[in-house]
Parts: C-alpha cells; sequence; structure tokens
C-alpha cells in the first residue's frame, strides 16, 4: 500500500507541478491520467527518488520513502518515461548488468532471471543484439524487463505507451496485468484506453493537483446519463461551446460530434451517450465534474 | 540566403553567456599575463610590451582560447542536431553549402571576437600604472595586427575549419575537443623537429599554430629587435600559414560534400525496418518470472562495483577517440625517445629512464588533458544516453557508480603509460639496445601515474560539484592557470598547490637516490586530499533530477554519512597528519626560502655588505683539509686550515668571510678577536682582530664545519652529497673571504625592483687594481694544496693532488692527495662506486673513475686525453701536473664538466653514453675531453686578471685547442659541424642577453660568447692567420703570462702577441673579431655558367655582402666593407655510390664593394657555388651563402 499525503512541489522556474498530492494506491495497476505538463512525471519520480518534493509524505510498507531512499530503491521497479539505452552492448548483457546493479549477484539465479524476463518479454530472440539496433517498442519492452528485475513490489512505468504502436502496446499492456496483480504499480499516462483496459483504480490529474480518485468502472457508472451528444455543422461549435457544458468535440464524417456534460437534457437533437472514460476525463478536465464520492 | 545564416549564427551566439563568460575569463588571463614580467619573451632588457612578447603572449593565449572556439565552432555545427531542429531546417530550402558555411563563418568571426577583445586587453594592460616604467616601451599597432592577422587568424580558420568538420561528421564534443589534441600533437611534433638543426625547416612547416614558424623566424633576433621590430611575412612562416589555411579549406570542402543531415547521432533510423521481425505473440502468459533473489552485501557491492568498472574500461578502452588519442601519444613518446639526450646530432644509448623521461614529456599535457576530458565525458554518460533515471533508481550506492568511473580513467592513465612503456622498449629494441631494467620501467611508470591519477579525482569533483560539463571544464582551465600562477606570486610549497609533487630526477649512478622520499610524502598527503575530494563527490554525486543547490544541500547532507563521511574523515586526518610531517621537514628541520626572498637577500647581501667590496683581505697561501664523506647519511665532515698571509702594505685589521647556510659550523680557530657582523642568514661574518695582522705576516683560519641533511625540503635539494656520486667544490662549504659579487643579482629589472643601482656585472679592463685578483676568486691566486679525504669502505674518493697514501680505518676509505705545486683555491671532492680505467702519457698518469656499465666512451676518452696532451705540450707549454683524471658524477649537476688542477668531474649525461658507434656520429665525449683537458693551461696555467675578458682566455682558448685536437683526429668538416651549432647558439643566445652584449675580448662572463660565438671568431682566426702562426702566438703569450703573480694578464695582452703575427693589412681583423661585434649579411646573389669550347666552365656569381656594427642591445649599423672572404665553386663526385662535394675552386677574395661580380673557370661542371660557404663570418642568415649554378640562357 502506497500513501501519499499532501505531497508539493514547485519548480525554480515557478512552475507549479504538485499541489497537495493525497492519494491511496493499493495493490493492482493504478492508473495516473493526466494532459501533458500535468505532473505526473514529477509525481512518478518523486515516488522513484529521483526527485525531492517541497512538503508533503510518501509511505510504502512501513517506509519514508523520502527519507529512506537505499531501502525503497531494493523494491522498486522504474521504467522512465525516456528510456535510452547503451547503443554498443547486447540486450541480454546490459540486462545482467542492471540484474547486478539490482543486487541479484547469484550467477545462476542471475542468468535465469535475465532469460526469464527476456523470454516474458519477448525479447529472448534478440537477445544477442545491440540494444542501439532496438526499434522503440522493443527498448520499451527491455525497460518493462529491467523494471521487472528482483521482484519489485513497487513498479512506476511512466508514460509506458507514448509512441508504440497498436500492437506493440497490447502486448506491452498484457505483460503489465499480469504482473499487476500482487504488486503495486502505477501508470502513468495520457491515453484514456491504457486505463480503461488495466487498471482496478486510477487518478486524474491536472496542474499538479488530483481532480478525481477511484475505481474506473463506478466512476463511469457515477456519470452515466449525464452525457448527451449531438451531431452539428462545424461552425455551430463555437455557439454551442459558449451556451453549454461541451466536454468534447470530434470530427465526423464532415460534420462535429459534441458531447456535453449536463444533468438534464441540454435540448432539442441531443442524446443521452453511454458515458466512458474518456467523458469522464474530459469533464473532470474542464472542472464540470468533481469526485463526490 | 548566406548572409542571414551567417548574421543568424552571430546574434544567436552572442545572445549566449558563453561567449560573455569565455571572452571575460581571455581577457582577465591575457591581462594578466601583460602585466607581469618573466612571461613570454619579455625577459631581461626586453619590454613588457615588445612586439615579440605582444606576439608571444598573444599566441599563446589564442592557444588556451582554442578549448572555446571548439565550444564556438562545436556550437554552430551540432546545434540543431541536438535540440532536434535539424528536421526543421534541412525540410527549408536551404543549401548545404550555405548552412554549412554560413554557420561555420558566424562561429569563426565570434571565435575573432573574442581574440580581438583579448588583444585589445592586452593593449590596455601595458598602459597600467603599477608597471616599472623602465619595462614598458612605446605603443605600437603592427604587432596586434601581425598577430591577429597572420598567426591567430590562419589558426582559427584551419582549426575551426576542422572542428566543425569533426563535429558535424561525429555529432560528438567529445571527439571535436579530441581533436584539439591532436594539433597539440602535431605542434609537440613539430617542435621537437624543429628544435634539431638538421631538419629545423620541416618542424616549422608543420606546426599548425604557426608557433615555431614564428620562433624560426626571430630566433637570431637581438634585443633591439624584440622591442621594435615586426616578422616579415615571408619564407618559412608564410608557407606555414598557407599550408594550414589549405588544409583549412581542403577539410571545410570535404565538410560540405559529406555532409549528411539525415544522420544523427546513433544512427537510430537505418535499422528501423529490419527490427519488425519479431513474431507478435498475443500475451506473454504461460512464462513466470523465476525468483531471484537479491543479497544486499558488502559483498553485492564489490560485486557491483567490479561490474561498473568493467562496463565504463571497455567502453573507454573501446571507443575510437580514445586509441586514437593512444596512438598520439605514443607518435610523441617515440619522437622524443629519438630526440632525447641528442647533442651536436649524435644520440645517446637508448637508457631506460631517458625512455621514461621521454614518456613523461610526451604525456605531460596529454594525459591531464584526457583527465579532463573523458570525466567530463564519463560523469554524464548515462544523462546523454537516457539511461541515467534507471541508474539512479537502483538499489547501487552512489560510490559504485563513482568509483567505477574513476577507477576507469585511472586505468585508461595507467594503459597510457604501460603502452608507452611497450612503445619505448620496442624503441630500445630498435636501436639495437637490450637492457630494459624492467624493474626501472615499473617505478617510473608508478611515479608518472602519480600525477595525472590525482587531476582524475579532482577533474571529477568538479564535473560533480559544477553539475555541468562545461563548468566542470573551466574549472579544471582555472585550477591548471592558477596553479602556475599563484607559483609567480611567490607561493611555491607543494603544500598548498594541489597535486605538487617533487621532480624525481633520475641518475644512472644514483638512482632516484634521496628524491624518492619527499615524492612519496607528496603524493601521499596529495592522495589524502583526494580521498577527501572523493567522499565530497560521493556526496554531492548527482542523483535524481534535482538541481537546486538548496535540495543538493540537503541530500549531501543526508547523505554524509556511512563510508563516505569515514572517508572524508580518515583523509582530512590523514592530509593534516601528512601534511604536518612534510611541514616538520620543510619548514622546521629545514628553512622554506621561496625564489622572491632568496631575491631579496641577494639584494640585502649586496646593499649590506657591498661596501666592503675592495677591503684588504690577507691571501690564503695553503689549504690543508681533512675532509670525511658519509655518502649514505648524505653527510659530510670538513676540518681545514687556511693559512693566510697579508700581501699588502697595510695592517689588515678586520677578517671578512663568508659561510654557506648550508654548513653547520663546529668551531673555527682565528687570531684573537670580536665579533663585528655574524649574518646567519646572508651567511657573512666580520671579525676585528685583536692584533692586527702586519704586512707580510701569516695567520691560520681553522674551521671545523659540518654539512648534513636533516629530513627534506620543498624545492631544491642538496644533490651534492648524495648515496654515489658525490661532488662538491670548495665554494659549496669552505670559507670564502671578502665580499663575493658573484652573489649579486644581474637581471637589471629585478635589481631596479630591490632598489639596486645598476652595477657593471664585471671591472673594465683597464681596471689595474681588480687585476689584482684572478676571476676564480678575491681570496687567494695560486696555493698548497693537501688534503685527506676519506669516505665509505666501498667508495673510491678523489680529489687534486698526487695520491700520497691509500688506507682502510674502521671501516672507511682514506685517501691523501698532495698538490706537487702550487694551484689555484679551486678544488672539488668526489667520491661513488667506481670502476678504474688508467693508462699513461709520457709518464702522465690518465685514470678514468666511470660507473660500471658506462665503458662506452672510455677509451675515446682516454684517446681524447692523450691527443690533446699531445697538441698543448707541443703548441703551448708542457703540462704541469703528473695524472689527468676524469670522474664521472651523477647528472644532477647544472654543468657537463668541470676542470680542477689534474681532476675533471665529468656528468654522466655528457658523453659518457654518447652513442659513437655511427661513422657520421660527432664524438662529442672527444670534444668534450679535450676541452676540459685545455683547461689545464686555460685556467690553471694561464688565468686572467678579474676583469673583462677573462672568461675568454680560459672558455674561448679551451675551446679553440679542443677545435685544434678534433680536427686533427675527425677533419675539417666534422669540426665545421660543430661550429654550426656554436653559431646557432650564440646568434639565438644574444637577445636574451640581461645587461649588454659585449665584444669577445670584453666578455662578462657570457657563455654564448666565451663559447659559442669565441669557437667561431678563434676558427676563422685560425684561417686567416694560420695554425702555425697563431699557436707561435699563443705559445709566446703563454711563456710570458702563465702562473703568473698579480696583477694578472687580459685578452689585450693576448691580443697584443696576436697582432705580432698577423701580417699587414689585418688590423681591421682583429678589431672585427674581438674587439667590436661585427657581422655580415653574405649571399650568392646569382650564379650562372657556360660551358666552354675547350670543356671548361665560366662560372659567373654575383654576390652581395653587408658589414655591420652592433652595439650591446643588437641595434646595427652598417659600415664600409673591405674583407678578404672565401669564395667556392662545387661540383659532385661519387664516392662509394654516394654523391659528395668536390671543391672546384676555393680561394679568399677581397670584397670591398656590397655587389661583386666574380667570372671563374673550373674544369669540372659546377653544381653550387658560395660566398662564405663554411660560414666562417658571423652571419644570421647562413643559408643564402650556398647557391645552385644554373646554366647560362643568353648562351647559344
Amino acid at each position: 500500500m502506497l500513501r501519499i499525503e499532501s505531497l508539493s512541489k514547485t519548480y525554480g522556474n515557478g512552475v507549479q507541478a504538485l499541489l497537495n498530492v493525497d492519494l491511496e494506491i493499493p495493490k493492482g495497476m493504478f492508473g495516473l491520467l493526466g494532459p501533458n505538463g500535468a505532473g505526473k512525471s514529477t509525481l512518478m519520480r518523486t515516488i522513484a527518488t529521483l526527485q525531492g518534493p517541497d512538503s508533503g509524505a510518501i509511505r510504502f510498507r512501513g517506509l519514508d520513502v523520502l527519507t529512506q531512499k537505499e531501502e525503497v530503491r531494493k523494491i522498486l521497479g522504474y521504467l522512465p518515461q525516456e528510456f535510452g539505452v547503451y547503443p554498443r552492448i547486447s540486450a541480454e548483457d546490459m540486462l545482467d548488468h542492471f540484474a547486478v546493479l539490482k543486487g541479484i549477484v547469484r550467477p545462476k539465479e542471475r542468468r535465469d532471471a535475465v532469460h526469464g524476463l527476456l523470454q516474458m518479454t519477448n525479447l529472448h530472440a534478440v537477445r544477442k543484439r545491440k540494444l542501439g539496433t532496438f526499434s522503440g517498442g522493443m527498448r520499451r519492452r527491455f525497460g518493462i524487463a529491467q523494471a521487472l528485475l528482483g521482484d519489485p513490489q513497487l513498479i512506476i512505468v511512466d508514460e509506458p505507451t507514448a509512441g508504440l504502436d497498436p500492437e506493440e502496446r497490447q502486448r506491452f499492456l498484457n505483460l503489465l496485468s499480469e504482473i499487476g496483480e500482487s504488486v503495486v504499480v502505477i501508470l502513468s499516462t495520457h491515453i484514456v484506453e491504457d486505463v480503461r483496459e488495466l487498471c482496478s483504480r486510477m487518478a486524474i490529474i491536472s496542474k499538479g493537483e488530483v481532480m478525481l480518485c477511484g475505481e474506473p468502472a463506478s466512476i463511469v457508472a457515477d456519470l452515466d446519463g449525464r452525457i448527451w451528444r449531438r451531431t452539428v455543422d462545424k461552425s455551430e461549435v463555437a455557439s454551442y461551446q459558449e451556451s453549454m457544458a461541451v466536454i468534447s468535440t470530434r470530427l465526423f464524417a464532415g460534420r462535429t460530434i459534441v458531447h456535453v456534460f449536463s444533468d438534464d437534457s441540454p435540448g432539442e437533437g441531443f442524446e443521452s451517450v453511454d458515458t466512458d472514460l474518456e467523458d469522464v476525463y474530459f469533464s473532470t478536465l474542464k472542472g464540470m465534474y468533481a469526485q463526490t464520492a | 540566403m548566406w548572409k542571414s545564416i551567417f548574421l543568424f549564427e552571430i546574434k544567436y551566439q552572442l545572445r549566449q553567456p558563453l561567449f560573455y563568460l569565455v571572452t571575460l575569463f581571455f581577457s582577465i588571463l591575457v591581462f594578466m599575463s601583460g602585466t607581469r614580467d618573466g612571461v613570454g619573451s619579455a625577459f631581461g632588457r626586453v619590454s613588457l610590451n615588445a612586439p615579440l612578447v605582444t606576439m608571444d603572449l598573444l599566441t599563446r593565449g589564442s592557444i588556451i582560447g582554442l578549448f572555446a572556439v571548439i565550444a564556438f565552432v562545436a556550437s554552430a555545427a551540432v546545434r540543431d542536431f541536438d535540440r532536434r531542429t535539424s528536421e526543421l531546417f534541412f525540410s527549408k530550402p536551404v543549401s548545404r553549402f550555405d548552412y554549412l558555411t554560413g554557420r561555420f563563418a558566424g562561429s569563426i568571426v565570434i571565435s575573432l571576437l573574442m581574440y580581438v577583445i583579448g588583444a585589445l586587453t592586452l593593449a590596455i594592460s601595458s598602459f597600467m600604472p603599477w608597471l616599472d616604467p623602465e619595462l614598458v616601451g612605446p605603443f605600437m599597432v603592427a604587432p596586434y595586427v601581425f598577430t591577429l592577422g597572420v598567426l591567430i587568424l590562419p589558426t582559427l580558420f584551419c582549426l575551426g575549419a576542422t572542428f566543425f568538420a569533426l563535429a558535424s561528421w561525429t555529432r560528438s564534443i567529445l571527439v571535436t575537443y579530441l581533436g584539439v589534441v591532436g594539433f597539440f600533437a602535431v605542434n609537440l611534433f613539430s617542435r621537437m623537429m624543429a628544435s634539431d638543426l638538421e631538419n629545423e625547416a620541416v618542424g616549422q612547416m608543420l606546426d599548425p599554430f604557426g608557433v615555431e614558424a614564428l620562433r624560426g623566424a626571430v630566433r637570431y633576433w637581438t634585443i633591439a629587435e624584440r622591442n621594435t621590430a615586426i616578422p616579415e611575412i615571408g619564407g618559412v612562416l608564410l608557407y606555414n600559414r598557407l599550408l594550414w589555411v589549405g588544409v583549412g579549406l581542403l577539410v571545410l570542402g570535404l565538410g560540405v560534400v559529406t555532409f549528411d543531415p539525415s544522420r544523427s547521432r546513433s544512427r537510430r533510423k537505418k535499422r528501423r525496418e529490419e527490427t519488425k521481425q519479431v513474431a507478435p505473440r498475443g500475451a506473454a502468459g504461460g512464462v513466470s518470472r523465476p525468483a531471484a533473489s537479491q543479497v544486499f552485501t558488502r559483498a553485492t557491492v564489490l560485486t557491483q562495483f567490479l561490474r561498473q568498472t568493467r562496463l565504463e574500461v571497455v567502453s573507454v578502452f573501446k571507443s575510437v577517440p580514445f586509441i586514437g588519442m593512444l596512438a598520439f601519444g605514443l607518435f610523441i613518446v617515440v619522437g622524443g625517445a629519438n630526440s632525447i639526450g641528442r647533442e651536436v646530432g649524435t644520440d645517446v644509448y637508448p637508457l631506460t629512464h631517458l625512455m621514461l623521461q621521454a614518456i613523461q614529456s610526451g604525456y605531460a599535457i596529454l594525459l591531464v588533458i584526457i583527465a579532463t576530458l573523458y570525466s567530463g565525458d564519463m560523469i554524464w554518460k548515462e544523462r546523454s544516453l537516457g539511461v541515467s533515471e534507471v541508474y539512479d533508481a537502483a538499489p547501487t550506492p552512489n560510490a559504485v557508480y563513482l568509483g567505477a568511473k574513476l577507477t576507469a580513467l585511472v586505468l585508461a592513465m595507467a594503459a597510457f603509460l604501460l603502452c608507452g612503456v611497450a612503445a619505448t622498449i620496442g624503441f630500445q629494441v630498435w636501436r639495437g639496445y637490450y637492457d630494459f631494467e624492467l624493474g626501472l620501467y615499473a617505478k617510473g611508470a608508478a611515479t608518472l601515474l602519480v600525477y595525472p591519477a590525482l587531476m582524475v579525482f579532482l577533474a571529477g569533483f568538479f564535473q560533480i560539484v559544477s553539475r555541468s560539463k562545461f563548468v566542470g571544464y573551466a574549472l579544471m582551465i582555472v585550477f591548471m592557470l592558477s596553479w602556475d600562477l599563484i607559483e609567480e606570486f611567490g607561493f611555491e610549497h607543494h603544500l598548498y598547490r594541489f597535486a605538487s609533487v617533487p621532480p624525481t630526477p633520475y641518475s644512472e649512478m644514483n638512482g632516484y637516490g634521496h628524491f624518492l622520499t619527499p615524492f612519496l610524502w607528496y603524493s601521499l598527503y596529495w592522495a589524502f586530499f583526494c580521498a577527501v575530494l572523493l567522499g565530497l563527490s560521493i556526496v554531492f554525486w548527482n542523483r535524481g533530477i534535482d538541481t537546486a543547490w538548496k535540495l543538493r544541500w540537503t541530500e549531501a547532507r543526508a547523505r554524509f554519512r556511512g563510508p563516505a563521511r569515514a572517508l572524508v574523515a580518515a583523509g582530512a586526518m590523514g592530509f593534516v597528519a601528512t601534511g604536518s610531517w612534510i611541514f616538520y621537514n620543510t619548514n622546521l628541520l629545514n628553512e622554506y626560502v621561496p625564489s622572491d626572498e632568496a631575491q631579496e637577500r641577494q639584494a640585502a647581501y649586496e646593499k649590506e655588505y657591498r661596501q666592503y667590496k675592495d677591503g684588504a683581505l690577507p691571501r690564503i697561501q695553503a689549504v690543508q683539509a681533512d675532509v670525511d664523506i658519509f655518502p649514505g647519511e648524505r653527510r659530510v665532515e670538513i676540518r681545514g686550515i687556511y693559512r693566510m698571509e697579508n700581501e699588502g702594505s697595510e695592517p689588515i685589521r678586520h677578517l671578512h668571510f663568508n659561510l654557506s647556510n648550508q654548513v653547520r659550523v663546529n668551531r673555527l680557530d682565528l687570531p684573537p678577536h670580536q665579533a663585528e657582523v655574524e649574518d646567519d642568514e646572508l651567511g657573512y661574518y666580520v671579525y676585528r682582530l685583536d692584533q692586527p695582522l702586519e704586512p707580510g705576516e701569516a695567520a691560520e683560519f681553522g674551521f671545523d664545519l659540518t654539512v648534513e641533511q636533516r629530513g627534506f625540503v620543498n624545492h631544491g635539494p642538496n644533490t651534492s652529497i648524495v648515496a654515489n656520486g658525490t661532488f662538491f667544490d670548495n665554494r659549496a662549504y669552505f670559507p670564502v673571504l671578502g665580499y663575493t659579487d658573484r652573489k649579486q643579482l644581474v637581471d637589471r629589472s629585478a635589481r631596479r625592483k630591490h632598489g639596486l643601482e645598476p652595477v657593471h656585472r664585471f671591472a673594465k679592463i683597464d681596471d689595474d687594481f681588480a687585476r689584482r685578483n684572478t676571476y676564480v676568486g678575491v681570496d687567494a691566486d695560486w696555493v698548497d694544496f693537501e688534503t685527506t679525504v676519506s669516505t665509505s669502505a666501498d667508495q673510491i674518493a678523489i680529489a687534486p693532488g698526487s695520491l700520497q697514501s691509500e688506507w682502510t680505518e674502521g671501516g672507511r676509505r682514506y685517501f691523501h692527495y698532495k698538490m706537487d705545486r702550487p694551484i689555484l683555491h679551486f678544488f672539488g671532492y668526489m667520491s661513488g662506486r667506481y670502476e678504474v680505467v688508467r693508462d699513461t702519457w709520457n709518464g702522465v698518469a690518465i685514470e678514468i673513475y666511470h660507473h660500471p656499465g658506462h665503458e662506452y666512451n672510455v677509451a675515446r676518452m682516454i684517446d681524447a686525453v692523450k691527443k690533446s696532451l699531445d697538441y698543448f705540450t707541443a703548441n703551448f707549454s708542457p703540462y704541469q701536473h703528473r695524472q689527468v683524471r676524469i670522474i664521472e658524477i651523477p647528472r644532477y649537476a647544472a654543468f657537463g664538466a668541470r676542470a680542477f688542477p689534474n681532476t675533471i668531474p665529468f656528468s654522466e649525461a655528457a658523453g659518457f653514453i654518447a652513442r659513437l658507434d655511427d661513422e657520421d656520429a660527432f664524438d662529442v665525449p672527444f670534444r668534450r675531453t679535450s676541452h676540459e683537458v685545455a683547461h689545464q693551461w686555460w685556467a690553471h696555467q694561464v688565468v686572467g686578471g678579474n676583469v673583462q675578458g677573462a672568461t675568454m682566455l680560459s672558455e674561448t682558448m679551451a675551446q679553440y685547442s679542443s677545435l685544434m685536437v678534433l680536427e686533427k683526429e675527425y677533419g675539417p668538416e666534422k669540426t665545421r659541424r660543430f661550429l654550426k651549432y656554436e653559431l646557432d647558439r650564440y646568434l639565438g643566445d644574444r637577445g636574451r642577453e640581461l645587461v649588454e652584449e659585449m665584444p669577445l675580448s670584453l666578455v662578462e662572463n657570457q657563455p654564448y660568447i666565451h663559447y659559442s660565438k669565441g669557437s667561431v671568431i678563434m676558427y676563422a682566426l685560425k684561417d686567416y692567420l694560420g695554425e702555425e702562426p697563431l699557436n707561435r702566438a699563443i705559445a709566446e703569450f703563454v711563456s710570458k703570462v702563465a702562473f703568473q703573480e698579480p696583477p694578472f694578464t687580459t685578452t689585450r695582452e693576448f691580443l697584443d702577441e696576436v697582432r705580432r703575427v698577423a701580417p699587414e693589412g689585418s688590423e681591421r681583423l682583429i678589431e672585427d673579431l674581438f674587439e667590436t661585434v661585427t657581422l655580415f649579411d653574405n649571399k650568392v646573389a646569382e650564379a650562372t655558367y657556360t660551358e666552354r669550347p675547350d670543356g671548361t666552365f665560366l662560372v659567373r656569381l654575383e654576390v652581395e655582402a653587408k658589414k655591420l656594427r652592433a652595439d650591446g642591445e643588437g641595434i646595427e649599423t652598417e659600415i664600409p666593407i673591405d674583407d678578404w672572404v672565401d669564395i667556392a665553386v662545387l661540383g659532385e663526385q661519387e664516392i662509394d655510390g654516394e654523391t659528395d662535394d668536390k671543391v672546384l675552386f676555393f680561394e679568399k677574395r677581397r670584397i670591398a664593394d656590397g655587389q661583386v661580380v666574380f667570372e671563374l673557370v673550373v674544369d669540372e661542371r659546377p653544381v653550387r657555388v658560395g660566398f662564405d660557404p663554411y660560414n666562417r663570418l658571423i652571419d644570421r642568415n647562413s643559408d643564402d651563402n650556398l647557391r645552385e649554378v644554373s646554366r647560362s640562357q643568353d648562351t647559344k
């Protein structure tokens, strides 16, 4: 169980990255959703011991994450948002090296762990290849392999699906969900589907603040019946935006579909839609919906 | 388009703080060097802002500035790739040419701007009010323009183009920086080449900075020229500049042609396609993760450290730039090994310690630069690769990461040294020398590793604390400059200059001797300091992404525990402890005297005691001394008695004497007296005798002194009394009577600084009062000498005299020497483990005491002794002693050899290891031996009075004598070769004169005159007068003045004898050669020939001649010429398959006009003609005296 208490961080240039963030993150996959620049990476890095907050506390299984960094690193698996490699070293050698850094020093166990993870991430066939020749997806999978070294209890993956093609992404998420059953996995993303498909709990963060936190299904259920849709001409969009709580607009076959947040039907031509997580996300970001529970 | 790219670049760089920082830094540097004397070429009488000094300072500064130039140029080349804006750029309609050259030109203009500002600062610095006005000359614009235009701009263009091309090819700043190291290597190599007379032009051509070419152009400049002239843009300098501008154009062109904007740093894109082949897989199920236990113990940390070190080592050692640097380094080392110890173009045996010296000088700067550059590269490697967050989140201690990097760097330094060792062993094999002394190699390489290893820790610390690669580099540069700077300000103690360790000179006789102990203590001291740096580096190690100082500070304090804290604490304690021990040794056991204080004391000595300069002194008549040498303890006990007599006509009431502050006085036995002055610091004593010493009365001065070494000193350790190869002379430790003006400051600006009036170095030649003394000393002339010297049982002790008896007592060997006739009051003591080779010549015993293993040239030396005795006894006078001894001493001595009566200590560096197996080699030991034997006549028979010209009578005459022996043995060609070096040295050193260049016959102990010019002049005199008449005059002179009583002779009396044998009309010749500074500028302007019907050849040559008189500053005035000069026509002949000169015509012709045409008939086809072809006359441009003859065009 990871508990984050009133965490705040302001950068030297005045950017407020985190503002009184309180979160409780249980076992399982936890999705951290937010637009670019919302403070996701700051939060993730802070949990991953790479950054200190201005105030607040983080506890994980009786450890104070902010001061007992060494202890936390022993049970941490971290895949940063930007993950480079030594271009001239093979995947197997590099993973072996990371294993040593993670404290897996018994040679036999290390070899098994490395091979196991390479198989698991489907890189076993290319294990002898230099990392410099890997594609973005392979690199991500290599990244998750290193993050999983040493049976981590806390896994942090920052924007892991960015830049992956759909197939790669799918494979990656499957891998994560499998692991996420027994440990805490925090996944940050700005892609709503990632969360919908995987996470048992989630939070939406914007401008450094937690806007919403809960189980995706119950949140969606909470919004059920409050999202309306209408297909309009492009030229009309602006006037709708002025008069109604428009949460999103989407082009479809030359016309525009607008989604509107409203407890009752906002007017003629609107139909109620099956709420999905995306609507929740946009309503939250636009400040139209806040957690009630 | 070009223009806008160009302007954009300039504007962009002008907006960056880097430009201002670097320019400020550069200007400060230039300003400081401009306002300090002793920097660059400002030396002696050359003013602080003399054109040559300006050129020198600016070019040197510009070389340091290159590190900034790289930053500007490389930034222009790779910025778009770093910022990932390249695709934006190259999708626009910009031509590759415009883009690249525009950027390049912009960055070059920025670099030039920095240099221009630096030049302005230098100009301003010469107006600073605190400068000694005597040292500031008139302001001139030309040198600044010349330096910027001719020296800096072409270099900037060429190097800039190379950096630009390197940066755009590799997109790597490191490779670009190593590019500059490459240029330094070429510069070093060309400097080595240029220092060798045989291929100086090649060396001057090759130097990319143009510094060597400039040096060549100004090499023979006089003081006056240094102060006023600008070099001509021509000759080698011009070709050098053209060459490198050409190289720059070529590289820039290549850079433009091969530019590939699509290639990014790691070439990911190319591989993209082929990575798709992995079969997709639905789910990752079915594979379980095997359990792997994490272990966190000390053993784990060790494993992690070893693995990380391996990774770092591999990544450094496999990198192309590293291998390139290694190759460059070896190139320099082997080049240095090839030329080390070379004298008159003759090599020495490649002894292992010389090879170590070549490694040391070859790597001196290289290793520090590499440590600096790679520390920056390695410490930020994870960051630049983008893996740092993974590393930082791993449960691995900071110490592992940092330790691995530093270890890898130290190993890299060690690899350089090992490769250096391997290369020099290879060199030894190539030279057919197989005594490798691997133990010495190991020891030497270990000592050489200390400095660069310490630098690794400092560079790493700077990188970590500054958190920026460039700031880290800048800190290193500031550190290195300040390191030299604080020494200038009189802070010379190794204790406060990081990584400052005393040198460890090696001697074949004495090994590393006593130098190793202080070296090890200082090394340990700085190693402890590095432990502190390491601890702090661990504490400040950048982990995570926080950059704010406050957070880093908090973090650092939290980390300051455990091993890091222990390391800092232990390091600090060790640092203080070793520092205290060193301080105890250098400052408490011994006296620490920085050089400005030493100068202060010299000045004080003069101020206090010069008043006694001409006071009456008793004269020493006899010296009797018991000297006990304890080589193991480096201690000497001296118990001696001077028998003194008042030779004057007035009673002597005061006894003045000096004692070295290195001696401890146990007892002085003097007639009853009162001490009036006892100045232990300056070593001057005045005793008032209770009973004045009446004229003709004698007295005894007994002394019991100890010279011992307590602990070690900071600098200038005693090198006279050593474990094997002790040598000292009487002036070092024996009491010296009266005021000695040899202790005075000579340099005029140093004198002004200490408020001293200018004084003459030497009394005028017509100062008859000064002639009462020889130039050897004021307290004695001829003395009876007897000594008993003892040493340890395994050594032989030598002093002048005939060996009376030898015995062993109490485990020590005793030798009793007695001179059979009076000698000058000038003697030395030697002791070592020697092998002795004996021979005789007409009843004179010849003894060579040499270090075992140095047998190589002993036979040549004996031969030289015999042939010298032959020639000198036949031509000058009989030999006065019954022995000639040569005793090898360690190479610590600043001189090659020194001639005491019948006893000649001879440095191991001066001929013992010269390699003479090549037929072409110049017999260095032969000539030097002959010179020293000649001193038995010139100094020990004929000794000049203490006035101008005295050293001509000893040194010049000894040079002449040895040249004659040399010529008899080896012929005129080898003699001319030696003279070529002598002429070069004379012309080169006269510009470094501190006071005034004197004519030869008035020489004031100026080595470049009495040795080098003297050789050339005497050889010319012999050529004009003939050997026999000249020797007749010399013999006559000797017979008149040998062993004379005061007043002592002068060069005037010598020249009187010469004039007596000179033919009519050579009056002017002697005036030109001896009594004035006269130079010629002779050249062959035109030379053609026509073949005549009878098979002979008519040679027509047009010569130009100029005769010049120079004053003491080197200002020349042309005077009418009317001299006899050699005219030569040379053909070619084949001897044993080699083409050689054949002299077809050689005659002296009278030249009475500036331009003369000769027509000569010769029998064979002429090839070259010469006008003073053998440089008998002093000619600053001796290369144009010979010229190829071409077939005349207007015939047929």
